[in-house]
């Protein structure tokens, strides 16, 4: 088991984070996302929303990795449990893999805040446990996808800084005409 | 996005679009007033729920660990 967290911080206020967090997808820095569904959102008693979603991911295996993991599956899939409280502006995401979990289980979690000393800024923390399952380079592989994930974490906060970027880029109107 | 369903790439950009509004215009600023977007979603949903059986992908197999819930004993 290893155990991964790191935090960020984005030099936009929490509700603009937030905004480009829930349209993260499609984006250039995360090519392997190659699906995004809605399984379920509702309001609960006190205001947060919560969304059920599903991901696909395309890691292009070879032929030769997907026989030694004996599947013939090539896109792998991601279970996500959102809450968004814009009372006390948090934003939680919970995931973890549904596929090849006979072979390795990956839960990741991620918190967006207005930084405590900051609230025109947002911290992100994002942490993940990892578990390979029944291998006995296990400890090494974990340490493998831990740094993977480092190297994706920074892909993700690219992402966020990308959808705010070109949001922005979209609300500045072409000619002042007032 | 597509969809994982390919049939339901359009219904999802269409509920997306409805969402994505909401979220930003009503939702964060504090606007309780109704869901515009119900319609929109059941049209999508019963095409993914489709899609994910079709594909057989397992999403209600695993015990799902959410915010605030401890992992069960396995």
């Amino acid at each position: 088991m290893k155990i991964w967290s790191t935090e960020h911080v984005f030099s936009y206020p929490w509700e603009t984070v937030i905004k480009a967090a829930m349209r993260k997808y499609p984006n250039p820095m995360n090519p392997n996302v190659v699906g995004v569904d809605v399984l379920d959102r509702s309001l609960d008693a006190e205001g947060r929303l919560h969304s059920h979603r599903l991901l696909s991911t395309e890691w292009g295996l070879p032929g030769i990795v997907r026989a030694i993991l004996g599947t013939n599956h090539t896109q792998t899939y991601v279970k996500e449990h959102s809450i968004v409280d814009p009372e006390e502006k948090k934003m939680e995401l919970c995931s973890t893999n549904i596929t090849l979990t006979n072979l390795i289980s990956v839960d990741e979690r991620l918190l967006y805040r207005p930084h405590p000393d900051n609230p025109e800024v947002t911290v992100l923390t994002q942490e993940a446990i990892i578990t390979v399952k029944g291998v006995s380079l296990s400890s090494y592989l974990e340490g493998m996808m831990a740094r993977r994930m480092s190297a994706n974490a920074r892909k993700g906060w690219d992402a966020i800084e990308w959808i705010i970027q070109n949001s922005e880029r979209e609300n500045v109107p072409l000619c002042d005409m007032y | 996005m597509n969809s994982v369903g390919e049939a339901c790439t359009d219904l999802k950009r269409e509920y997306d679009q409805c969402f994505n509004r909401w979220f930003a215009e009503k939702f964060l600023k504090g606007d309780r007033s109704g869901d515009p977007c119900t319609e929109t979603f059941r049209r999508y949903q019963r095409c993914v729920q489709k899609a994910i059986k079709e594909k057989d992908i397992p999403v209600d197999g695993v015990e799902f660990m959410g915010p605030n819930k401890d992992k069960p004993e396995s």
